[in-house]
């Protein structure tokens, strides 16, 4: 009888395991309360969550186990509070932290029976995925997104991981709409309005010439940078004149904050001067509509009747005179903040800063309005501020029901984990469909062509105080593993060794940067039948000093890749995140210039440089003051 | 110069519906208006739904409807709270052992959403007359047997009420729909055939269709009636006529369904008592099993002895899990009934948690075709 009775009746000798057991959940967001609920509930014995975020409103609308007065609290230890009374058998332990942070390491990752990933970040998904391989402890992988679900198991060596989780596809889809998109994109839809918007914060920043001249959204990227150097000298010089201008005029308006003519410059510069000279290169408008430049006098009459209090009324859609108000009224907002943080910063601090932020709402409003005026002179379908917030703000719709039903699926896997039974574990889907509400597929095993599943991956104990480079390149890698010439060690910065890049060779693992739980990769270059990438996650130790001082514990049998080498691919578990290799330290004798990274490159002045997936940060040290976009 | 906005007829539906859901209920619902709308949210709002036993299941529906932020829930439940029922209801606590169930979970549900009006009734729902039933606009009764679900049917079916019965036995459970008639709207891309108003299955017909621009897309607004069955008639119903005259999906058909029919029928011979594993009541209930399964024209070599020890060993448990998948589809499906949007459960759902499984059976006797 009591609270043990039916776990024990259903699972039988599982229950015993399962009250054993040590779990660790990172997240505690939507799917993260509803699975530590059926964890407690279950008997889990002891049970560690992880969670960086605090609790905001629009969280409880699903997150059952926070209420109004837990807003802006952690999440992990009020989920622990809460969900901790459902079962006082259960031990519970949480962290109001970064699973990144270093404290989390492979050790302590090696301690748990199970790991489940209950997160909705891409690149925190990946680290937790990645040390569960190093650590070789079996993970549950969840995703939502509105109606739609998914579970998976990922085991080294047992099954390949979440190719294309609900989640990450949407986000996928959502990057491809980023400001770097194709400068003809930008008239086609309400997206590439908005981003545009975003980047015409530059009023309140440090702004430059080109942001707001007609290609300041999307031909403000790296890759249209080269455009300038197309022409002849002469009219490359006429550009940098026109370019100069421009800064000037745009300093100009700056300076003009918080005057009553401020908004009128803004607006003339960005919704009529700018357009007026788009208009004029004819030949863009050829086979499609031309931009209609605004008349600042003529909506300010029309706006005249227009209460800013419309800025409330998220759900219609704003008329152009109404989207004017909204424009001028959070412009107004904005600069009174923008003024007071400069009235209070000290010399010699960071100048002060006005972020995007989709729940802060002059921000907010001044996107939502600027992105229709600008989609009524594109004749772009305008959208109500509710949905931009959406768009901006990266906003995933997102539902109890389906939490609650993929962390009880979540939970069914664990069981078949538990039990050690791979081949009846599933990858399962949510599915619409009038016959099924579920759809599954067995576990695969590991595709050598998948840059995540397909390498291997090994622990070395190194000393990293006494390794050189040298010391694995030959020792380990050429004489122990049978490398040849053609390979490469990388990691997340960048190239540390290949055949032409041999100076760090000598180096130290310390003085390389190289730490404990870190991790290199190394890519087989070989021509005929080369190996998988390899993975090796550090251990650091003190060895003896008579002893070598790199150990490498376990054998391993590295496979060969099927096809041609791999060149380190977008999402390389490998590599810790995008953009692949740059050149660390020491000189290379190759040209190593197209490979380094973006934002590994000096930020040239006056660019908006896209930072990793979603950080833009609009660039320029003219003046005082930047903006940075940050769609969390 | 002139700025002509080509939508007009957005700007203008837009605004009817304007604002009458406060900003702050906007905020607080966000991420749910974002899936299914502001007009469903305020259909949501304006429901009162009765929920039959608080159990388990029930916990997890009660959770996912509050905070989903229905009108009213009176949850209704005559029995005590015992130590079993600690096992997977998070509503319950140590101390609650002995109240009334249904006035011991009312308080942890009401804090879930304070702007939810959650009624507790301590009364047993099978001393309530068909009158009673008209003041919810959904009945979800949970954990019964079948002759209980039955009479309340008939209760609903009198009142025009859309019913659900679902239960779960550990690794097994079902959700049983009976929607009377139910119309519903899905918006899809305007496909280059013209959509015809008729039959789409023996259940379900097209009964308007119109199209709307969006985003420079021609988008179609497809208005859809499913017709149901009382569950004395699904009782008894032949698996869909596509099953039956295809070997390879009548091999398919999961053995749970089989094993919910001999459990109904099992109870009625056992005055409602669940088998036991004693060797007389196995006995039985393989013979039931065996003879259901026949019925139902399933092939005999699908029906297992050791599904059949399985079930019998989960009868009468709650696994959280199980309990979670379960009220997530039942409350998501409620949700979509009021919303007036998407396909609703027709309209027996099994789920075998073993098998990672959740088919979707239409079960109707078979004179009784839709009329479009």
């Amino acid at each position: 009888m009591g609270r043990e009775r039916y776990p024990k009746q259903s699972l039988g000798s599982l229950y015993g395991r399962i009250k054993e057991s040590r779990i660790l959940m990172v997240g505690a967001g939507g799917i993260g309360c509803e699975l530590l609920k059926d964890l407690v509930l279950t008997g889990f014995g002891e049970i560690h969550l992880v969670d960086l975020d605090t609790i905001d409103l629009s969280n409880l609308n699903r997150q059952f186990l926070f209420r109004h007065e837990h807003i802006k609290k952690s999440k992990a230890m009020v989920a622990k509070e809460v969900a901790g009374r459902f079962n006082p058998n259960v031990k519970l332990e949480a962290y109001h932290a970064n699973i990144k942070d270093s404290m989390f390491n492979i050790n302590w990752f090696q301690s748990f029976n199970l790991v489940f990933n209950a997160l909705d970040n891409l690149e925190a998904r990946r680290h937790v995925n990645k040390m569960c391989l190093a650590a070789d402890v079996p993970l549950i992988e969840s995703g939502t997104t509105g109606f739609n679900g998914q579970v998976q198991v990922i085991r080294k060596l047992t099954t390949d991981r979440a190719e294309q989780s609900a989640t990450i596809a949407i986000r996928r889809k959502l990057r491809r709409l980023s400001p770097s998109a194709p400068y003809e994109a930008h008239q086609v839809n309400p997206y590439t309005a908005l981003f545009g918007q975003r980047a015409i914060f530059s009023p309140f920043g440090r702004g430059n010439s080109r942001l707001t001249d007609g290609s300041e959204i999307f031909g403000t990227s790296e890759d249209d940078a080269p455009e300038l150097d197309h022409g002849e000298d002469s009219e490359n010089s006429r550009e940098i004149e026109k370019l100069k201008q421009e800064a000037q005029a745009l300093k100009l308006i700056r300076q003009s904050m918080g005057s009553p003519d401020f908004a009128r410059k803004v607006f003339e510069k960005i919704f009529s001067e700018d357009i007026l000279r788009l208009r004029s290169m004819e030949d863009m408008w050829k086979s499609r509509r031309a931009p209609e430049p605004l008349d600042f006098d003529k909506v300010s009459r029309q706006a005249s009747e227009v209460d800013i209090s419309v800025a409330q009324k998220d759900q219609i859609t704003w008329s152009l005179p109404e989207d004017f108000v909204v424009f001028s009224d959070s412009l107004r907002r904005l600069s009174i903040r923008l003024h007071d943080a400069q009235a209070k910063a000290t010399d010699g601090g960071a100048p002060p800063v006005l972020t995007f932020d989709k729940d802060d709402d002059d921000t907010l409003d001044f996107v939502a309005a600027s992105a229709n005026l600008r989609s009524l002179i594109f004749g772009i379908e305008t959208k109500s501020k509710f949905d931009i917030k959406q768009m901006a703000g990266n906003i995933i719709p997102a539902i109890a029901t389906t939490n609650a039903m993929v962390a009880g699926l979540c939970v069914l896997q664990a069981f078949k984990v538990m039990r050690n039974d791979y081949t009846s574990a599933r990858m399962v889907f949510l599915a619409k469909s009038a016959d099924r509400v579920l759809s599954s597929e067995p576990l695969r095993p590991p595709k050598q062509d998948c840059a995540v599943c397909g390498v291997a991956q090994t622990r070395l104990v190194v000393d990293t105080s006494r390794a050189t480079l040298n010391d694995l390149v030959e020792d380990l890698l050429r004489l122990k593993l049978g490398y040849g010439e053609e390979f490469s060690v990388n990691n997340e910065v960048g190239t540390l060794y290949d055949p032409e890049l041999d100076d760090n060779l000598k180096k130290k693992f310390s003085d390389l940067g190289i730490k404990g739980d870190s991790f290199l990769t190394v890519i087989d270059e070989e021509e005929e039948n080369p190996r998988v990438n390899l993975v090796l996650s550090i251990s650091e130790k003190s060895l003896p000093v008579d002893s070598k001082p790199i150990v490498h514990p376990e054998s391993i049998d590295i496979a060969r890749r099927a096809r041609k080498p791999l060149a380190l691919p977008e999402d390389a578990l490998t590599n810790g995140h995008a953009n692949g290799i740059g050149s660390v330290t020491g000189k290379r004798k190759r040209s190593a210039e197209d490979m380094v990274p973006e934002d590994e490159q000096p930020k040239k002045k006056g660019k908006v440089v896209a930072k990793g997936d979603d950080l833009i940060v609009l660039d320029d040290d003219t003046s005082n003051g930047v903006i940075e976009i940050d769609d969390d | 110069m002139p700025i002509t906005v080509d939508s007009t007829d957005e700007v203008a539906t837009a605004t009817e519906n304007t604002q009458s859901i406060s900003a702050d209920e906007i905020a607080l619902y966000d991420r749910q208006i974002r899936l299914w709308g502001v007009k469903a949210q305020e259909k949501l709002r304006s429901a009162n739904i009765l929920l039959v036993t608080m159990k388990a299941l029930a916990n997890e529906i009660a959770k996912n409807l509050v905070l989903a932020g229905i009108g009213s829930l009176t949850i209704i439940d005559h029995e005590p709270v015992s130590g079993d029922d600690l096992c997977s209801q998070f509503f319950l606590s140590e101390e609650d052992i002995g109240k009334n169930r249904a006035n011991a979970a009312a308080p942890q549900i009401r804090k879930l959403n304070p702007r939810v009006a959650v009624h507790a009734e301590s009364t047993d729902v099978k001393t309530r007359g068909p009158e009673y039933f008209t003041q919810f606009d959904v009945v979800i009764i949970t954990e019964a047997d079948f002759d209980t679900i039955s009479s309340i049917n008939t209760h609903t079916r009198l009142s025009n009420r859309p019913l659900y019965a679902t239960a779960s036995h550990g690794f097994y459970g079902y959700i049983f729909a009976d929607l009377i008639s139910h119309d519903y709207v899905i918006q899809r891309d305007k496909s280059n055939i013209p959509t015809a108003l008729k039959a789409e299955t023996s259940t379900r017909s097209v009964i308007a269709a119109t199209t709307k621009k969006e985003n420079g897309k021609v988008v179609e607004i497809v208005t859809k009636r499913e017709t149901y069955s009382p569950i004395a008639l699904v009782n008894s119903a032949p698996l869909p006529a596509e099953h039956l005259k295809n070997r390879r999906r009548l091999r398919q058909v999961t053995q749970l369904l089989t094993g919910i029919r001999a459990l109904w029928e099992f109870q009625r011979l056992s005055n409602n008592a669940l088998p036991s594993q004693s060797r007389a009541d196995m006995e039985l209930f393989t013979t039931l099993a065996t003879a259901k399964h026949k019925e139902l024209q399933l092939p005999p070599e699908t029906l297992t002895s050791e599904f059949l020890r399985n079930f019998l060993q989960n009868m009468g448990a709650e696994l959280a899990p199980v309990t979670a998948f379960l009220g997530g589809v039942l409350a998501q499906d409620v949700i979509n009934v009021l919303g007036g949007r998407e396909q609703p459960i027709q309209n027996f759902l099994l789920f075998d948690a073993e098998e990672s499984k959740a088919p979707v059976y239409a079960l109707h006797p078979l004179m009784s075709l839709v009329v479009a």
